[in-house]
């Protein structure tokens, strides 16, 4: 909708990439409708990430194309933005919101313990590639201070034990493997703060 | 195709609405938003669908918005007929069956789970909403739908007086609009508190086309939520105000720019832009003038400063979110080098209100200098987290201490942060200050979008500081030194400090980082060390103990303590259990805690409370 031409000079050279011609194919359809100086970066980002889970690097001289400018520009663009991941996420992703009602409540004690138990450190992935732990900001869900997310399920409020016990049913130490919608034990759900695991 | 002229369209809005709201039938409204959906609505909203049907009770489920109970979230509304609706709370799946039991088939209360009755009066012995101390002294305005209407649907808000103000505004030329706009006293609610009205003169003044109408939905300020509320509750309230400014101004296009963590947001407001443009409010000749708007949600994708003004527009423009240099203003030059206008949310929401009433009535609520409401978020250390809507002028206090109820019982309140990480902190002891910006000014802070995070004394203000200046660091752009490498620097300091390796001469260290964050382009650096400065005003006991006798009073700062077992308790096998490096070992029967092993997260002591307790690690035996 906006059709301000404003940066005539851009010129780009479409460089001849690697990949496989399907993915190619599949991200120029997906970015097909979108031009430069129309406020379609964001979406083009948007959709990308959405069928493939992430930005591939291949997208990116497409996206240079299309957007007439430098892949290098596309590159500090996409690196500016938290929420525009490169590589695809691990199989099970953690997700530890790092907001202020979190962390007056005790998310950082949550944050070492994760770390500790998944062997894994903040925004990276385990060395098996199991699980991967990810610096969220806060999305004003604060009643469940201090809270993880995993896959999109909110899980909180945590006691530091909680969220111990939580990891390593997700670790599947202790036996059980957790699923949704059980394998809270009971001691857990007689106390008062029992988890709250709902979907998204 | 014709389009419905506004009092058809009303008509047809107000059949729906009679149909559901005030049907002879019972209505069950389930408020699913971002706050309720994380904690089980939408299973709610489903199950009782579900159930309705199966059990053939003579009822109709519908979706609502958020009251901004947070506390008591997954709200459910029971309305029978000819009776007032009955709140219930913590309404999760497991919980419809006793519901639709006991308060739909056999016409009785469920109470067990009630919360209130809607209204001002108090019903079958249950208290009404409007006692509860959470809503006692909230004036509801631009809230006025949420929780009541069906977020998904435009004619809930046509049949509500909506687009009244639209359809007064267009009846007036755009300068008269813009009068009634400065006439009423509104100021931008995103934190720096400038007229809308003179805001939007400057772009109605500026002569080349086409000029962008801007929303800043980009509410990135961790602990505050209050847009995402009015955008998930009442949307069509936010595309009315767009529209009026756009006429106001005369400008051509319209955007909506809201940030990636709120997909709820997003989705509700681009149906709520369709469905406005199918009736011809939004497009070519809106309502039959001949005024044309376009209007189009874009989501950004986790940026912080991109909730600066051009920050946001650099954003829009393909480019890194950097922001830009002032002058040009967005009003001379703005996205796309054209003639833009940026403001909040609740700004422009406000809009509708001052068209469809008049700017008299909407400033009869307020304070003598600031007029109408606002709204505020509750998070943090307070025993009902929410959202609420009072007169500008309140006193903080009134907010914190009775509608919220204060931190956590026998604990005691220490500082409330009233907008953001920018914003700064003030100390319990001013906590009687009207909510404001000017209060806030002269105490160094500022009252920003309405995030009120409250500590109570459980924290440490270092700790906190730390985070802020993380955060800073962590969302600078990267373009001016003074605020990507003095965040950093800054950051280093505190963080020397709250391991225990500070020194004085930091102190001084800290004050001239803070004065030469002050030549940073945007209010993001030169915002960057407020927290700090307030904690240099107001606590800097805490910091000194911390700098010069290597102690926290609070126990917090992860350098400054370390856990010990003091006594012997039934409790420390499970502690030992729970320990996730194996640092709790057991010698010959007892106990002690390996320090090389210890991550210090505190699992340990929450499992044996009398056994294992924090001791100062510098502090003398």
């Amino acid at each position: 909708m906006f059709s301000q031409a404003s940066h005539n000079s851009r010129v780009t050279p479409v460089d001849p990439v690697a990949g496989s011609p399907e993915l190619l194919v599949r991200i120029s359809e997906l970015i097909e409708d979108l031009s430069a100086d129309h406020v379609d970066l964001l979406k083009a980002f948007h959709r990308i990430q959405h069928e493939f889970g992430y930005l591939p690097h291949e997208a990116v001289p497409l996206l240079a194309g299309k957007f007439r400018t430098t892949p290098a520009i596309i590159f500090g663009t996409i690196d500016f933005y938290s929420e525009v991941r490169t590589a695809p996420a691990a199989e099970t992703t953690v997700e530890w919101c790092s907001g202020p009602a979190c962390l007056l409540k005790g998310s950082l004690n949550i944050r070492r313990a994760l770390e500790a138990i998944l062997e894994c450190e903040m925004n990276r992935t385990s060395s098996n590639g199991n699980f991967g732990l990810r610096l969220v900001q806060c999305d004003g869900t604060c009643h469940l201070a201090p809270l993880v997310r995993q896959d999109g399920r909110y899980i909180g409020p945590l006691t530091v034990s909680e969220s111990i016990e939580w990891a390593r049913r997700l670790k599947g130490e202790d036996g059980a493997v957790q699923t949704e919608g059980e394998g809270a034990p009971a001691e857990e759900e007689s106390s008062q703060t029992a988890q709250k695991v709902e979907s998204e | 195709m014709t389009l419905p002229t506004y009092k058809e369209m009303w008509q047809q809005a107000d059949e729906v609405w009679t149909r559901t709201a005030r049907a002879a039938r019972t209505l069950i409204k389930v408020g699913v938003a971002t706050c309720s959906r994380v904690v089980g609505a939408e299973e709610t909203l489903e199950t009782l669908r579900r159930e309705v049907q199966a059990r053939r009770l003579d009822a109709d489920v519908m979706l609502t918005g958020c009251l901004g109970l947070c506390y008591a979230e997954p709200l459910v509304e029971v309305i029978r007929p000819n009776v007032p609706g009955i709140l219930y709370q913590l309404m999760t799946a497991d919980k419809v069956a006793s519901l639709l039991e006991t308060a739909v088939a056999a016409d009785g209360n469920a109470r067990e789970h009630a919360l209130a009755v809607m209204g001002d009066k108090e019903f079958g012995g249950l208290p009404a909403l409007g006692s509860l101390e959470f809503m006692r002294g909230q004036v509801r305005r631009l809230m006025a739908n949420c929780g009541v209407t069906d977020p998904e649907s435009i004619d809930h808000y046509l049949a509500r007086g909506g687009y009244e103000g639209l359809v007064g505004a267009l009846r007036l030329k755009p300068v008269e609009v813009i009068d009634e706009v400065k006439k009423s006293g509104l100021w931008g609610r995103g934190g720096a508190a400038f007229s809308t009205g003179l805001k939007w003169e400057f772009l109605y003044n500026a002569k080349r086309k086409p000029k962008y109408l801007i929303c800043n939905a980009d509410e990135g300020d961790p602990g505050s939520f209050v847009n995402r509320n009015l955008m998930e509750s009442d949307p069509q309230l936010l595309v009315e105000g767009m529209i009026i400014g756009g006429y106001a101004t005369e400008a051509d296009k319209g955007c909506i720019y809201i940030r990636d963590e709120y997909p709820l947001p997003v989705e509700r407001m681009e149906l709520a832009v369709a469905q406005a443009r199918e009736r011809g409010l939004v497009g070519e000749g809106i309502l039959g003038s001949d005024f044309s708007f376009e209007l189009e949600v874009v989501r950004g994708a986790g940026s912080y400063v991109c909730g600066d003004e051009t920050g946001l527009l650099s954003s829009l423009e393909d480019r890194r979110g950097m922001p830009k240099i002032k002058p040009p203003f967005p009003a001379q030059a703005g996205v796309f080098a054209m003639p833009s206008n940026i403001n909040n949310v609740e700004s422009y929401t406000n809009v509708p209100l001052i068209m469809r009433h008049g700017a008299d009535w909407w400033a009869e609520m307020g304070s003598e200098k600031h007029k109408g409401t606002k709204m505020f978020s509750l998070s943090g250390q307070i025993q009902r987290v929410g959202i609420l809507e009072v007169p500008l002028g309140t006193p903080t206090s009134d907010v914190v201490m009775r509608m919220g109820g204060g931190p956590p019982k026998g604990r005691k309140l220490k500082a409330v942060q009233p907008g953001g990480p920018l914003s700064g902190v003030i100390p319990a002891s001013d906590v009687d200050i009207p909510l404001e910006p000017d209060p806030y000014r002269e105490r160094g802070v500022l009252m920003g979008s309405g995030g009120l995070v409250i500590l109570d004394d459980t924290n440490c203000i270092v700790d906190l500081c730390v985070y802020f200046e993380w955060f800073a660091e962590d969302e600078s752009c990267g373009r001016c030194t003074t605020c990507f490498a003095g965040t950093r620097r800054m950051l280093e300091i505190l963080r020397r400090i709250s391991s225990g390796r500070g020194r004085l001469a930091d102190l001084e260290l800290i004050k001239l980082l803070g004065s030469i964050a002050q030549n940073a382009n945007c209010f993001h650096g030169q915002g960057a060390p407020t927290a700090v400065m307030s904690m240099f005003r107001f606590f800097e006991g805490e910091l000194l103990e911390h700098v010069e006798r290597k102690r926290c009073p609070a126990k917090v700062c992860r350098g400054l303590v370390r856990y010990e077992v003091l006594h012997h308790s039934d409790r420390l096998p499970a502690a030992e259990a729970i320990c996730p490096t194996n640092a709790v070992v057991r010698d010959n029967g007892t106990y002690r805690i390996d320090q090389l092993k210890c991550i210090k997260c505190d699992a340990c002591r929450e499992q044996a409370p009398y056994a294992i307790a924090v001791v100062d690690e510098f502090a003398p035996a």
